[in-house]
Order: structure tokens, then C-alpha cells, then sequence
């Protein structure tokens, strides 16, 4: 009887502190948000919508029709269709992004030597009709026209400038010997792409931040890389399975 | 009167779409009134191929699909997996991607642990504490979302490091979540653990005895509810782990009471963990050199590490291709799922809800 009794009291006990608890909560803000009207603070990093980033100077695309993205992605999201012109060059022909099956994983962005390619903050873009989520060029670079980006510095190429190669040489960690010398026609390639860029990051304020946070190392990472367009086109066909 | 009335056994489907069952599980009851004679549990309708999938792409993409395969604790799949694909290439990683793991990997457990306390609670029918443990791990998921981009499917430990390193404010707001933590938890423990109700409906509820934690593998915080002293963070150790000075909270109830409170105990010493890691981490690189198709030696491999919900596992199979041979995960709730119809033998259905949340299945890691 005792022990029901000592029960008793003890579960009242319990029960009062357990709402004590509750009560306290009464006085404090709300921490949910009216959605649509609203907005909390999107980080940076967010992965949203893949975008394509135009070089606001020339009014082109970014993009070298490298094929890199389209073998990195693991969903098969991306379709690029390209022609060689008579000298060999590649030339982006279509660019379409299937948000279907797009995991916003970011292996694209992480892939694309050249801030062609991005996962911009923006994530709202429902559809009634299925099939307009695929979109092309043109769509995929009106929503990143206005993303803010940093131009990656690029060297200029070894046969110019002698003194680059000794700096990319100590920190790159080269699998096989030839990588270094096949990486050469890629980045004269970039390089006549784009002549007007500048290796200097553009003075966005929010993306200055971003410029500093790369880590170093990264570079020589990508470097080894960007051989990727001197392999067959039959390997990126084997790699992009669906 | 009562001798002469005739009652008879019905089967009944529990699920698939019962909120209790945490994913999509059906659970065939036999049942006699109240009380459960007999459960199979009916499981697949989550299936999604991962483990063949992987086959086809290469061990930098394998990572995205790693997050799908238990979508509560990201983080420790892709470790399991990076780990695995590490011991394969023979790969030296950043000690400072190492801690930057270990912060990531706790603060998930101690997410994913938020999650079950107050999906249990809700399914007891308290609100309450499943509101207050979502406010607080959104706090988490901020963390996360900073971090690496998304909330909920990170991708951010990749094979030779961590995908990118933290930004500047991370430090800052993670040491202000650990100083609230304790307190947070003091005051679901003031809510929960001695609560009349609680208590009626966990203690001596779903007794999982030592025997059977060994027969079935049961591993986790299930498991060291039951007086079954095995965490492979301690016991075999991996990343930096040996490094920190925690404790792993056991306890002897075998109940759903013990289990609940296993996880309130592992919080604090996660909490604890990031602590020291935060203190000890140094800077430096986070990422070590390696190519995206990269290419391990042919050999076979099995990493193991500490999930939330138990022994979270990855044999991986390579023929030296820069796509895995075969690969195969193994998660702590196919073994919980397996116990239940044992378990629940005599219980009543109430008590399955009770039983089914305690030990923290998610199906998507059982279908995968
Ligand atoms: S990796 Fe970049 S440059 Fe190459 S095709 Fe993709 S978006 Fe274009
Ligand atoms: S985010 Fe991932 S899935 Fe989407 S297009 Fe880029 S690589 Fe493909």
C-alpha cells in the first residue's frame, strides 16, 4: 500500500515537471516560418538547380564541351551533344539537364575544370508536365545568368610561360608519366577558348569568401583530371549508363 | 459463460503504410484478441537495387547512392563505404578530414538518436518531445546544410577525405549546439524518463535477453541495452577514434525502457567526442590526391563501423576496374526486424508500436 502510494506521488511528481518543462516553452518565439511569404537564409553551399554560368564579359558559355560532367554524374542526368569543327575542336552544340533523375549530387561541379557548370541555391521550380523538366542550353543558362561565380585561375600554357611548370610540378602526385604532357593540349585548348579571361578571380563581394576557402590542393587534383578529353568517346559512352 | 464463448485466431495486416512502421513494412499479425500469437514481417517494398547499381558506376559515384541507402545517418554510409574503397587503394588520409568525419558521423548519431527518442514518443502518443527533438536537429541539419549543401543526402565523405572543408562559421555554431545539447536533453529526460506513462508503456516491454542479441546479431544501442558491451568504435576501432576518451553506456533492462534510455546516455558522450575533436583538430589539407575513376587493387574487403542503429557494413569486391566488382552493405535493422517475431510472441499490438520504434528500424536500409 505504502509503495502505491509512494508511486502515486512520485508519477504527480513526474508528470508536474514534465509540464513545468512544457510551460517554459510557452513564452518563447515560434521557431517555424511562414514559407512563401517567409524566407529563412539559404547557405551558400546548398545544393538547388544545376545551372550554366556565362562569361559575363564575352556573353558565352563557360562551357568547353569537355564531356567531364557527363561521365561524372551517376544518374546519367546529363546530355551534351557536340561537333568537332576541322581543326578538331569541340564546340557545344546542346546541353540538356534532366531533372528527373538529377540527384543534386554535385559530382558535375566538382568535375568541370572550367565554373561551366554549377549547383546554384535555387530550388523552386516545379512543373505540371514532366517533360518540361528537361531543359537545354538556352533554359540552363538564363537561370545561371545571374549566379555568382569565381573564374578558376588558370595557367597559362607551359610553352608561353616556362615558369608555370616547375610550380604545378612538386604537389601534382602523377599516376602514370605521360598524364603531364597529354594535360598540355587540354589547357593550350582552354586557353584559346577563352582568350579574354582573365586569371585574376572577379571582385564579387559574396564570392570573394568562397575564392579564399579552396583549398590549394585542389588544383593539381584537377589538373590530372582534366586529361579527360583526350580518352576515347567509346569510354564515356560505357561509363554513362542509365 | 466465459469457458462456453468460442474465440478464434485473425490475421491482420499491419502496414504497409502504418505510420508506427517507420518506411513501408507490412506486418502480418496473428492475433487472438489483443495479444500477438504469431508476426512475419513482409519487407521489398523499399527495394531499390543499390547494391546492383553500384556495380555500374564507379567508386566516386557509388557515394550518392550510399546516402540513399539509410537516409537518417548519411554520413556513417558513406564512411562505411570510403573506408572500404580506402583499405582497397591503400589511400593516406588528411588527419584533418579524419576528425572532420568524426564530427560529422556524431552529430548525425546524435541526430538520427533525436529522431528515434521522438518518433518513439510520438508513437506513444507524445507530441511534445518529437517536437522539441526536430527543433534540435534542425539545428543539426543547418550544420550540415552549411557544410556540404543538403540536409538530408550529404555526399560529403568521399573516397581520400571529405568533400570540402568546413566553412568559417561552422566551428562557432556547432560549439554553440554542443553548449545546448545537455540541457536539451536534461529536459527531455524531465519530460520522459520518469514519466508515469512512459514507464507503464516501456518498462519490461519487449525483452530482447543476451541469448538472443547473439543469436539474432543484434548490434547498436539495442544491442548495449542488453548488457552486451560492443561498440566498434571502442572495441575495433577505426579513423581516429582512438583518440577520444568516451564511455559506452550498457544497461541491463533488455527492455524498451533500457533502449531509450542507451541512446539518451550516447547523445552526451557524442556530444562529448565532437568536444575533444573540435579541440584537437588541427589545420591542413582535407581531401587526399585522388582521381575520380580511380582504380583500387583487385582484392576483397570488409569495413565495419558504429551506426546509429548498429553494425553498419560494406564488403567490397574489386577486379582493379574503376567500378566495384560486386558490392554488398550490411545495416543493424535487418537483424532487428528479423527478432521481432520472436520478441513479440505474447505481446499486445500496443506494445509492438513501443517495441518496432525502441529498436529503430528503418526500412530503406533493410530493402535497400
Ligand atoms: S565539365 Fe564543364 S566544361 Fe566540361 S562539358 Fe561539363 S560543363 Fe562543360
Ligand atoms: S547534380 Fe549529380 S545527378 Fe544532377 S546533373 Fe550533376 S552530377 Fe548529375
Amino acid at each position: 500500500m505504502a509503495q502505491l502510494v509512494r508511486q502515486f506521488a512520485s508519477g504527480i511528481y513526474n508528470l508536474i515537471l514534465g509540464l513545468f518543462t512544457t510551460t517554459k516553452h510557452l513564452g518563447r518565439h515560434a521557431i517555424t516560418i511562414q514559407y512563401p511569404k517567409e524566407r529563412w537564409d539559404i547557405p551558400e553551399r546548398s545544393r538547388g538547380m544545376v545551372v550554366l554560368l556565362t562569361d559575363h564579359e564575352t556573353g558565352k558559355l563557360n562551357c568547353t564541351a569537355c564531356l567531364l560532367c557527363m561521365r561524372a554524374c551517376p544518374s546519367g542526368a546529363i546530355d551534351i551533344e557536340i561537333e568537332k569543327d576541322e581543326k578538331g575542336k569541340r564546340h557545344l552544340v546542346e546541353f540538356k539537364v534532366n531533372y528527373h533523375i538529377c540527384c543534386f549530387c554535385g559530382l558535375c561541379e566538382e568535375s568541370c575544370n572550367f565554373a561551366a557548370i554549377k549547383l546554384a541555391t535555387k530550388f523552386e521550380f516545379p512543373e505540371f508536365d514532366k517533360a518540361n523538366l528537361i531543359w537545354d542550353s538556352k533554359k540552363l543558362a538564363e537561370m545561371g545568368f545571374d549566379v555568382p561565380y569565381v573564374k578558376p585561375v588558370r595557367k597559362k600554357p607551359v610553352a608561353k610561360k616556362p615558369a608555370a611548370k616547375p610550380v604545378a610540378k612538386p604537389d601534382g602526385d602523377k599516376p602514370d608519366g605521360d598524364k603531364p604532357t597529354e594535360a598540355k593540349p587540354a589547357e593550350q585548348k582552354a586557353a584559346e577558348d577563352k582568350p579574354e579571361e582573365k586569371p585574376v578571380t572577379e571582385a564579387k563581394a559574396p564570392e570573394v569568401k568562397a575564392a579564399e576557402e579552396k583549398p590549394v590542393e585542389q588544383v593539381p587534383d584537377k589538373k590530372e583530371e582534366s586529361t579527360g578529353p583526350e580518352q576515347s568517346d567509346s569510354e564515356s559512352k560505357e561509363d554513362k549508363t542509365s | 459463460m466465459a469457458e462456453r464463448l468460442r474465440t478464434e485466431e485473425m490475421i491482420m495486416n499491419m502496414g504497409p503504410q502504418h505510420p508506427a512502421t517507420h518506411g513501408v513494412c507490412r506486418l502480418i499479425l496473428t492475433i487472438d484478441g489483443e495479444v500477438i500469437n504469431d508476426c512475419v514481417p513482409v519487407i521489398g517494398y523499399l527495394h531499390r537495387a543499390i547494391e546492383k547499381i553500384c556495380e555500374n558506376r564507379t567508386y566516386a559515384q557509388c557515394i550518392p547512392l550510399l546516402d540513399r541507402f539509410e537516409y537518417v545517418t548519411s554520413m556513417s554510409c558513406n564512411w562505411a563505404f570510403a573506408l572500404a574503397a580506402e583499405k582497397l587503394t591503400d589511400l593516406e588520409i588528411p588527419e584533418r578530414a579524419e576528425y572532420l568525419r568524426v564530427i560529422m558521423a556524431e552529430l548525425n548519431r546524435i541526430a538520427s538518436h533525436l529522431l528515434c527518442i521522438g518518433v518513439t514518443a510520438m508513437d506513444l502518443g507524445a507530441l511534445t518531445p518529437f517536437l522539441y527533438t526536430f527543433r534540435e536537429r534542425e539545428f543539426i541539419l543547418d550544420l550540415f546544410e552549411m557544410t556540404c549543401g543538403q540536409r538530408l543526402t550529404y555526399n560529403y565523405i568521399w573516397v581520400g577525405g571529405v568533400s570540402k572543408d568546413i566553412p568559417p562559421e561552422f566551428i562557432p555554431k556547432c560549439r554553440e549546439f554542443l553548449d545546448i545539447i545537455d540541457e536539451k536533453c536534461d529536459d527531455y529526460e524531465k519530460i520522459l524518463t520518469k514519466n508515469p506513462i512512459w514507464l507503464v508503456r516501456n518498462k519490461g516491454i519487449g525483452i530482447i535477453p543476451e541469448k538472443m542479441v547473439h543469436d539474432y546479431a543484434i548490434s547498436g544501442p539495442s544491442a548495449r541495452a542488453s548488457g552486451v558491451n560492443f561498440d566498434i568504435r571502442k572495441h575495433d576501432s577505426y579513423g581516429v577514434y582512438d583518440r577520444f576518451d568516451f564511455d559506452v553506456p550498457v544497461f541491463f533492462g533488455c527492455d524498451c525502457y533500457d533502449r531509450y534510455r542507451a541512446r539518451m546516455a550516447e547523445m552526451r558522450q557524442s556530444a562529448r567526442i565532437i568536444r575533444q575533436a573540435l579541440d584537437q583538430m588541427s589545420d591542413g589539407p582535407v581531401r587526399a590526391k585522388v582521381t575520380m575513376n580511380f582504380k583500387p587493387k583487385p582484392g576483397e574487403v570488409y569495413s565495419r563501423i558504429e551506426n546509429s542503429r548498429g553494425e553498419m557494413g560494406i564488403y567490397l569486391v574489386s577486379d582493379g576496374t574503376k567500378k566495384p566488382f560486386r558490392m554488398r552493405a550490411r545495416g543493424g535493422s535487418y537483424n532487428h526486424l528479423m527478432a521481432i517475431p520472436e520478441i513479440t510472441r505474447g505481446l499486445k499490438i500496443a506494445d509492438l508500436v513501443a517495441l518496432f520504434a525502441s529498436l529503430d528500424i528503418i526500412l530503406p536500409e533493410i530493402d535497400r
